[in-house]
């Protein structure tokens, strides 16, 4: 990293040392000074479209200067209170409010809306609008997730820009021009990103709101929780909103080195199964509802002693504690039976150093093998983006179809023979990119979703990485298949010719075989694959589980339950324990923490686990104003 | 259109228009022209060249009046990449059409120009983003090209050197803000022409993300006579400081409509009463426009101001795109500025809030007072509008430029706007119906 010169910058009479370059909006944050921004958005390029964040900047013309746009200088100064810059900031919000609907009081944004917020802090104490107000039609459904309603629509445009600079996709522009834009869907046709939900995070107001949630409740009715996403292994942080007992609604939380602040759709939307009214919660005995002991009991009766007949399916979003109580079972009164995980890669544990995630930033060149990385590993993906079209990282594909990382103009994509891929990273040692790459080089490899023979692409890649000096990173795609890994529990077995089955999660991918003659089942939705298990034990949901994932790149998060596991239902370790009490092996444990003490000890990799981290700080006011004298 | 020479010290833009067929390049080169690009090509350094051209004074046509040759040097001289000159003659601010005179007249001396302009920032490609609507000189300028190319003056080899110079032609869509040069690259890149926030200036990142000086195509077409006849000759023409001659299209309530080359300095008076012929008979100047309808207006008892450039300034307007649009005293202001905020609503480009809104705020305001149904409410609207859109607000000049119409017309015709919301009259067109 080259010395970066530091400059002096005064904002309302504080004194900010910040490095050259920080713009200004930026520079005042770190006083607590608050400069409104609408447009501006700290992981998109900078527009000065809004002209929200106007301020008196001197040395410089006697006019409001946009401060999202302004790099700080040294010996800057930046009045956010003087009256020309309260006068400015005054007039803008003004004129955001001519055309406004002000139906805040059934607007899904009330309570978190910057809109709201900066007129109540920047803007004139009374209104001066009248006569009537421009409409649209809406809202416009932009996809069965999202809606539009460009009366809210305040033009940021910060949703088309992350469309074209984070997503790469061209589904969303600016129709019509002056006081008739609107933002639109391409042909008005419905948005099918995999990226799509980001973009009501991104709006500052109400006008893209989640159909999954529009007109449910106010944001303040609800309760929210840190919690880590378990659709996929990358482990984006996430918040989990609940209301009465349901899970209405889930966002983005961000973090720096996994997901920078996006999230997929499968993360955001993918949460009404929570819900369902149709969710198990008593478990039975062949169909008939029963006590957890007695159906417990007659689970431990059909799988006992019956060593490789039989098989367990695994589900992928399986906590490391879970896996841990499950292992002991392995060891134990389970010894020799086959498992199955789902959704895993044929990848193997990982060894030697890897990459992080955060890595990807500074890579100068990215080599993606038997990936589709958009839907594997999607934040990964926006992260190989943002290096190749923000810090100019070459990228290398090698995958045997299209991939949405060609369309960026510079993708070198070698088109692989299925089964092929290992062959071609040999090849690449010579690729000329890599003969003075000038800088780290990262390669992230999958196992083309069975296609490919793990055990040679990984021996291809790991001999790559060693002749061009690169860091390697697996694309693990169950959610918990890298920690399932490290605590030996993610099986590969073949479940065929088992007389007994446990399904836990959801039923193995090949369907239940035909061999079997007791099945237990432990899910937390009706299947028609339950209608001849023995036994169906109902299970907690992602927002009901604590416990924690390790992600791909082998960091320990920690999920928070945002609903409560209501009785009869019960939390997966105590069922585990009982289960494995039912089974002779006697697991006493009182409550999660004791089982990830003990799970820290055992397992390096889980060290982690021995200190949860402490709820997140409090944010620090807004300190607002100028300094005292 | 009228053509006629004003100029004290002889034209520079004008100097050879009369001549049958000026726009063949046989009859150009014949009174001497490419001989600035020869002497050029063949004998001096960038650096020379932009000498020459700060000798001279020159400043930018377009409207910001800028220093030519300072724009020039802001180009890196060290950059790896490629670095262009974008000829803006997208010309559309009401009240000007000196550019499309120029070209379809002399073709030429713009192309020559253009290409002096890339050797001074040591590139090799320019564009000429042109004007949509105009056909006849996309024609003109596309000929005149191909004759260039043919006759080696353009292409690898100009003039025999190995220094390639090539110039492209590229349609625009028509649309005023295509004229605002960040809006403009925009455009040229193929996409929707909004301007983008500076920093980074064009001279650092411009048409695809390379160094870029934009240009108006009367300042280009300057160049060639500047480096013909040295610097230092065309700044005896003009004031002390805003050297030598420029073009007007006057426009509006005049005899004489038309283009002319006046010498910087001369007064309104001058282009209006005797260039133009003065307004008709029995009617008198009430209010003009100095430089294009994004000018602040100056009222009738004022035509004895100059044209220099900086004076101008100081009364708080312009001398901009040089387009003056005469009003006489049978007109009414208050329609007349509503007229030109329809202008200015409809060519928005909706980027950023306060000219997107607010020109439409003052469309509607007009609308309800032209309809009688104005109040003291009306008025102060208009004055909170005009302020919004001033003083840094908005992205571009588009959006200050309505700001001032608004701003000027009430200034110096406050009366008129009172008249309007307060009395429901108007004095100038006749007593209007009482609500
Ligand atoms: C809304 C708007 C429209 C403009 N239209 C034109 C135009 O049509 N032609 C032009 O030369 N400059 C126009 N300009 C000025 C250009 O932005 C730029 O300053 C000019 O092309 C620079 O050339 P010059 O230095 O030779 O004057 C416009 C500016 C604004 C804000
Ligand atoms: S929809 Fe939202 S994010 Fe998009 S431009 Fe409008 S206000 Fe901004
Ligand atoms: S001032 Fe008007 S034309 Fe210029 S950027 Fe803003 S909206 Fe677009
Ligand atoms: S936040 Fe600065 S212009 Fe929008």
């Amino acid at each position: 990293m080259p010395d970066v010169k530091m400059v002096n910058v005064t904002i309302d009479g504080h004194v900010v040392t910040v490095p050259d370059g920080t713009l200004v909006v930026e520079a005042a944050k770190l006083v607590g000074i608050e400069i409104p921004v609408f447009c501006y958005h700290h992981k998109l390029d900078p527009v000065g479209a809004c002209r929200m964040c106007l301020v008196e900047i001197s040395p410089g013309p006697p006019v409001a200067q946009a401060g999202c746009i302004r790099p700080v200088a040294d010996g800057m100064v930046v009045k956010t209170q003087s009256a020309m810059a309260v006068q400015a900031r005054a007039d803008i919000l003004e004129f955001e409010l001519v055309n406004h609907p002000l139906d805040c009081p059934v607007c899904d944004k009330g309570g978190e809306c910057p809109l709201q917020d900066f007129t109540f802090r920047h803007g004139y104490p009374t209104s001066r609008i009248d006569g009537p107000r421009l409409h649209f039609q809406k809202p416009i459904p932009l996809s069965p997730n999202i809606a539009l309603d460009r009366e809210r629509c305040v033009l940021c445009y910060r949703c088309t820009r992350y469309y074209d600079e984070v997503a790469w996709e061209q589904e969303l522009t600016v129709a019509e021009r002056g006081v008739h834009s609107v933002i639109a869907s391409q042909f008005d046709q419905p948005l099918t990103s995999n990226f799509s939900g980001n973009i009501i995070d991104l709006c500052p107001v109400g006008a893209l709101t989640s159909r999954l949630w529009r007109f449910e409740s106010r944001p303040w009715d609800l309760h929210h929780t840190p919690s880590v996403c378990s659709k996929c292994a990358v482990g984006c942080n996430v918040t989990l909103w609940q209301r009465r007992g349901q899970l209405v609604r889930v966002t983005s939380r961000e973090n720096d080195d996994i997901d920078e602040g996006w999230i997929c759709d499968r993360g955001r939307f993918d949460y009404t199964d929570v819900n369902d009214p149709a969710r198990l919660r008593v478990p039975a005995v062949h169909g008939s509802k029963t006590t957890w002991a007695v159906a417990l009991n007659t689970v431990a009766d059909g799988i006992k002693g019956k060593g490789s007949k039989l098989g367990i399916s695994l589900p992928q979003d399986l906590t490391n504690e879970e896996a841990f109580l499950f292992r002991r079972l392995l060891d134990g009164p389970l010894r020799g039976a086959k498992v199955k995980m789902h959704g895993r890669t044929a990848l193997p544990a990982p060894s030697g150093e890897q990459l992080m995630i955060k890595d990807i930033d500074d890579a100068r060149v990215i080599i993606i093998v038997a990936s589709d990385t958009e839907n594997d590993v999607p934040i990964v993906n926006l992260r190989v983006k943002k290096a190749v079209s923000k810090r100019g990282a070459k990228l290398i594909v090698i995958h045997p179809d299209a991939v949405d990382l060609d369309r960026h103009r510079e993708t070198v994509h070698i088109r692989n023979q299925p089964g092929e891929a290992a062959a071609e990273v040999r090849k690449l040692a010579d690729h000329e990119l890599l003969h003075e790459p000038g800088g780290p080089v990262a390669i992230l490899y999958g196992d083309g979703r069975g296609s490919e023979d793990a055990a040679g692409l990984v021996a291809a890649c790991t001999e790559l990485a060693a002749k061009v000096g690169a860091k390697l990173m697996p694309l693990y795609r169950g959610t918990n298949e890298r920690g399932s890994l490290e605590l030996g529990v993610a099986g590969w077995d073949s479940l065929d010719g088992v007389e007994a089955l446990l399904s836990w999660g959801p039923p193995p991918t090949a369907g239940v075989p035909a061999s079997v003659k007791f099945h237990a089942v432990w899910d937390h939705l009706p299947r028609p694959e339950h209608q001849n298990a023995s036994v169906v034990l109902p299970a907690t949901s992602f927002a009901e589980r604590q416990g924690s994932y390790t992600n791909l790149e082998g960091r320990v998060q920690f999920l928070r339950p945002a609903v409560d596991a209501e009785a009869p239902l019960k939390e997966s370790w105590d069922v585990l324990c009982e289960l494995a009490a039912a089974l002779g092996l006697p697991l006493d444990y009182v409550g999660i923490f004791p089982i990830q003490r003990e799970a820290a000890k055992a397992f390096p990799a889980l060290a982690a686990l021995a200190q949860p981290p402490s709820p997140e700080p409090e944010p620090v006011p807004v300190l607002m104003g100028p300094a005292r004298p | 259109m009228a053509e006629q020479r004003g100029t004290v010290g002889g034209p520079v833009l004008t100097e050879w228009f009369g001549r049958a067929n000026l726009h063949k390049l046989e009859v150009y080169e014949k009174l001497g022209g490419y001989e600035g690009l020869r002497k050029v090509v063949t004998g001096m350094s960038a650096a020379q060249v932009i000498d020459e051209v700060k000798a001279s004074g020159l400043r930018g046509r377009g409207g910001a009046d800028f220093p030519t040759a300072t724009k020039w040097s802001f180009v890196p001289k060290d950059h790896p990449g490629p670095k262009y000159i974008v000829v803006n003659a997208d010309e559309s601010e009401p009240g000007s059409a000196k550019d499309r005179y120029l070209m379809e007249n002399s073709p030429h001396a713009l192309i020559e120009g253009a290409a002096i302009a890339t050797f001074a920032i040591g590139g090799h490609q320019a564009w000429i983003y042109i004007r949509g609507e105009y056909d006849l000189p996309y024609e003109k300028l596309r000929d005149a090209i191909a004759e260039a190319h043919a006759k080696g003056h353009l292409g690898d080899h100009p003039f025999g050197t190995d220094y390639p110079l090539d110039i492209r032609l590229y349609r625009g869509h028509g649309a005023y803000i295509c004229g605002e040069e960040t809006a403009l690259l925009e455009s040229l890149e193929g996409k929707r022409a909004q301007p983008r926030s500076r920093p980074p200036f064009p001279a650092i990142k411009g048409a695809w993300g390379q160094p870029t000086a934009v240009n108006n195509v009367e300042t280009l077409s300057t160049v060639p006579w500047i480096i013909r006849h040295g610097g230092a000759e065309y700044a005896k023409r003009g004031t002390e400081k805003a050297k030598g001659t420029r073009m007007v299209t006057v426009s509006g309530d005049v005899q004489k409509p038309g283009n002319y080359e006046i010498e910087i300095g001369v007064t309104y008076r001058h282009i209006i009463e005797e260039l133009a012929g003065g307004p008709f008979p029995g009617r008198k100047v009430k209010v003009f426009w100095p430089g294009g309808s994004s000018a602040k207006v100056l009222p009738g008892s004022m035509l004895d101001t100059s044209t220099d450039l900086d004076g101008l300034k100081a009364l708080g307007t312009m001398g901009g795109s040089g387009g003056i649009i005469v009003m006489d005293d049978s007109h009414c202001v208050v329609k007349g500025a509503a007229r030109l905020l329809r202008f200015y609503a409809h060519e928005s480009c909706g980027k950023c809030t306060p000219c997107r809104v607010g020109s439409n705020w003052a469309v509607r305001t007009y609308e309800r007072i032209l309809a009688n149904e104005g109040s003291q409410i009306e008025l102060a609207l208009l004055d909170r509008v005009q302020q919004g859109l001033q003083g840094g607000r908005c992205l571009c000049g588009l959006g200050d430029a309505a700001g001032w119409v608004i701003q000027s017309t009430m200034n110096h015709f406050r009366n008129e706007y009172e008249e309007h919301c307060l009395h429901h009259t108007c004095s100038v067109e006749g007593a209007l119906i009482h609500a």
